[in-house]
């Protein structure tokens, strides 16, 4: 009922009549009272029409308010000057409207923000930035490699600005940069070193699993609960299991009892050298260099690739045949 | 000097297969080799380096009944570069000669370098405490006894040395002084030797022989039990035996040589006190030990003549030196071995008359007039499963260090469900001592490694880092297992 009380009073305000029996025009004054008029909107339109209100006391006859004067509306608000709005954004008509948007905020925030203080890349936070697939990814658009690597610079350039001066504006627009993913947020769990002077280090290779307590000794080795000659029957292999103490001089400190399943000889003698450098690292962390020199530290990640169909094994081809 | 060749190749347990080289050509099987003289076999029969260059090289050559193919010059040519090849394969091996190859030893290499301060081992050497953890090397004599004995494997690394020699190891003067104690007590030391793959269990019987030998010792040496029961060589019912026993004249008259050759010394002062009429030779008493043993020129008597031989030196009241009896591969002596009786039953290995006078004289049924030992080395990697063996010696080491004194030691017990025991095999050992050869500590295996680089045959320093590597590689100073990491690995 309101709102076509409203309506009514709003084409009553125009002079037009929208009603379905339009076809008879009613007096403007026969229109009016058929109204039931709220106090509410009673009251508006004497403020609308305070001139008229005061000659309606005199005589109570109804004028219709005066025209709008639109330039003086222009003057009192801002209106648009053009006939189609302008978009906000810039980069509104690029390929590549959200990425340009952050590129273009990153440029002036590099330009507002040059003069603070930088520290060292290497002493900044490490932070896994976006690669530029996962940045199309996240952005939806085909972003360009160069525009990529611009922005990464600038990116980069930010990050470095001191913690403790780096302003919001920055750290928010950096938030979009970041891969959702922080690999350099975890921890890798320190290894014990228990009541007896044992740290476990576990290592892989190929199928193989090894388990090797490393304790302080004079250089026995057990492997599930075998001498090293009697476990492995090539000398390399048993080269190979002791490498991370051999290479390090550790050979003549150190016992190591180990379990390995899974997988072959080679794949055995190389992860229990993953599994004693890791234990060995329990020990004596400063040996990490010289452990990632003799290639101790990295797990190997290759397996056995499997079988495809149409072939005799991964790759081989079937003999082939004239007929 | 010791003979250029060993002179295993040349006397063989079975006459049936020819010696090799040129002598095959004229002595026919029926020969006993042995007896050839022995200025026949050093002329070198058979040569390593030159053996193309040995026997003139001839073409094969078809009979010449075979008149080549029928269709000459019409042969369908399927090829077009298709020719008669001609396969050159060289001089075709005599037979036993590849074999002889194969078991040849070489006991010096004129390319290592000879270690200056290398001493010689003296008679009382090896019992001397303060010599554990030094190299001494073998006198050129002792070399030759013990090659005569065949104490000697193929598969010791004697030839990358000048000259032979060995380590002094605890175990050793452990050994040295037990066999010395009971020599000193007209005793007989009755031991077996076991221990891990490679650990050196054949050569602490090499190094008891070596202390035998240099102490005047006799040394009878049956260098591998499974030539003796793997029916690899003739045998015969002994007459007048229940239960029966089997002789092996070839091997027994084979032994007998050895015996002659390494204790050539001690037999021509050892006289008989008896007179043995029954031989094929009347040997009457107070005749030298070495003519007895010179009787047995021909397998037939071989058997009564070891006989004879065994009963002089056994014989008590007499003067006699201390004897050494040795067996290695005692697994093989402690089963059924694989000859066939009469009725084709398989015979007990201790109804062989030769492992049934080891397993005595082991089991402690005979008594050395002088004393002596009775050694008997097991093997790891020839050796068949004999259960009863493995937990008598189990046995006897729980019992000994439960003995010494070490506490929480379970002397460990029959299966009750197992059926494979042997009680022959249980008697035998019920009261041996055993002896385990384990790693060599650090300070043996920085001697020998010392030695090793001395002789030019480790190219490292030897070092405390380079000592530990290889102990390490070698599962706590298993000795075969350092040479195999050190000497044997080719590093360049």
């Amino acid at each position: 009922m309101a709102s076509s009380s409203r309506q009514g009073l709003t084409s009553a305000l125009r002079g037009v009549s929208t009603r379905p029996n339009g076809g008879q025009r009613q007096p403007l004054e026969q229109q009016f009272q058929s109204l039931q008029l709220t106090p509410a909107i009673v009251h508006r339109r004497c403020m609308a029409s305070q001139y008229n209100g005061r000659r309606d006391n005199r005589n109570n006859d109804i004028t219709a308010a005066p025209e709008f004067d639109f330039g003086s509306f222009a003057r009192k608000f801002a209106l648009a000057n053009y006939a189609r709005p302008v978009p906000v954004s810039p980069s509104y008509f690029s390929r590549t409207p959200s990425f340009n948007d952050r590129y273009l905020t990153l440029e002036k925030l590099f330009r507002a923000y040059s003069n603070l203080p930088l520290i060292p890349a290497a002493d900044a936070e490490r932070i896994a930035w976006k690669t530029l697939a996962d940045l199309r990814q996240s952005f939806g658009e085909p972003v360009k490699a160069t525009d990529y690597v611009k922005c990464l610079t600038i990116v980069k350039r930010l990050h470095q600005i001191h913690p403790e001066l780096k302003p919001d504006a920055v750290k928010s627009a950096l938030q979009d940069f970041k891969r959702d993913v922080q690999a350099f947020l975890n921890v890798t769990n320190p290894i014990p070193i228990d009541k007896f002077g044992r740290a476990l280090g576990v290592g892989k290779r190929k199928s193989s699993i090894a388990r090797a307590f490393v304790v302080e000794g004079d250089g026995q080795v057990l492997v599930n609960g075998k001498t090293l000659p009697d476990y492995f029957g090539r000398v390399h292999d048993r080269e190979s299991a002791v490498w991370a103490l051999h290479s390090t001089d550790r050979i003549d400190k150190y016992n190591v009892w180990a379990r390995v399943e899974g997988g072959g000889t080679t794949g055995q003698a190389e992860a229990l050298t993953l599994a004693i450098a890791k234990a060995l690292l329990a020990h004596e962390p400063a040996l990490k260099p010289a452990l990632r020199r003799a290639g101790c530290v990295t797990r190997d990640p290759r397996r056995v690739e499997r079988k495809k169909h149409g072939r005799v094994k991964a790759r081989k081809g079937f003999t082939w045949v004239k007929r | 000097m010791s003979t250029p060749n060993c002179l295993r190749c040349l006397v063989r347990p079975s006459a049936g297969i020819p010696v090799s080289g040129p002598m095959s050509r004229t002595a026919t099987t029926a020969t006993p080799i042995a007896a050839l003289p022995l200025t026949r076999t050093l002329t070198a029969p058979f040569s390593t380096t030159a053996a193309s260059n040995a026997a003139p090289r001839r073409a094969f050559q078809p009979a010449a009944s075979t008149k080549g193919h029928s269709r000459v010059g019409k042969k369908l040519q399927l090829g077009k570069f298709k020719k008669d090849r001609v396969a050159e394969r060289g001089r075709v091996p005599q037979p036993g000669e590849r074999k002889a190859y194969r078991k040849r030893i070489t006991l010096s290499n004129d390319n290592a370098i000879p270690v200056p301060w290398l001493t010689d081992l003296a008679p009382a050497d090896m019992t001397a405490a303060e010599n554990t953890a030094r190299v001494l090397a073998l006198p050129e004599e002792v070399q030759d006894q013990l090659r005569a004995g065949e104490a000697f494997k193929t598969t010791q690394c004697w030839g990358m040395f000048r000259k032979p020699a060995v380590l002094v190891r605890k175990e050793t003067v452990n050994l040295a002084n037990q066999m010395q104690e009971s020599a000193d007590n007209r005793k007989t030391l009755r031991l077996v030797v076991t221990g891990d793959k490679v650990a050196g269990k054949s050569m602490m019987l090499l190094q008891a022989m070596a202390h035998a030998h240099l102490n005047n010792w006799i040394v009878i040496n049956l260098p591998e039990a499974h030539e003796i029961t793997t029916a690899s060589t003739e045998y015969a019912p002994i007459p007048n035996t229940d239960p029966v026993q089997y002789m092996q004249p070839v091997y027994v008259l084979k032994l007998i040589h050895a015996i002659k050759r390494a204790n050539e010394q001690v037999l021509s002062k050892t006289y008989t006190i008896q007179a043995h009429p029954e031989l094929p030779q009347n040997i009457p008493s107070n005749t030298p030990l070495l003519a007895l043993a010179n009787v047995a020129k021909e397998a037939d008597g071989a058997w009564p003549v070891f006989q004879a031989l065994w009963n002089e030196l056994t014989a008590q009241k007499a003067n006699r030196p201390p004897i050494l009896l040795c067996l290695d591969g005692l697994a093989h002596a402690m089963k059924v071995s694989d000859y066939r009786s009469p009725s084709f039953e398989r015979i007990h290995s201790h109804d062989l008359a030769l492992v049934r006078l080891f397993t005595d004289a082991l089991g402690g049924g005979v008594q050395f007039p002088a004393g002596g030992a009775v050694l008997a080395a097991t093997s790891r990697n020839n050796a068949p499963r004999a259960p009863s063996m493995e937990l008598a010696l189990a046995q006897r080491e729980a019992e000994a260090r439960r003995g010494a004194g070490a506490a929480g030691v379970e002397v460990p017990q029959k299966d009750p469900f197992f059926r494979g025991y042997d009680d022959r095999v249980e008697a035998v050992l019920r009261s041996v001592r055993v002896l385990r050869v384990a790693g060599v500590d650090k300070l043996e295996a920085r001697a020998l490694m010392e030695y090793w680089a001395a002789s030019g045959m480790l190219r490292a320093t030897v070092d405390e880092k380079t000592v530990t590597e290889k102990w390490t590689l070698a599962g706590s100073g298993v000795l075969g297992e350092m040479e195999r990491a050190a000497l044997l690995t080719m590093r360049i």
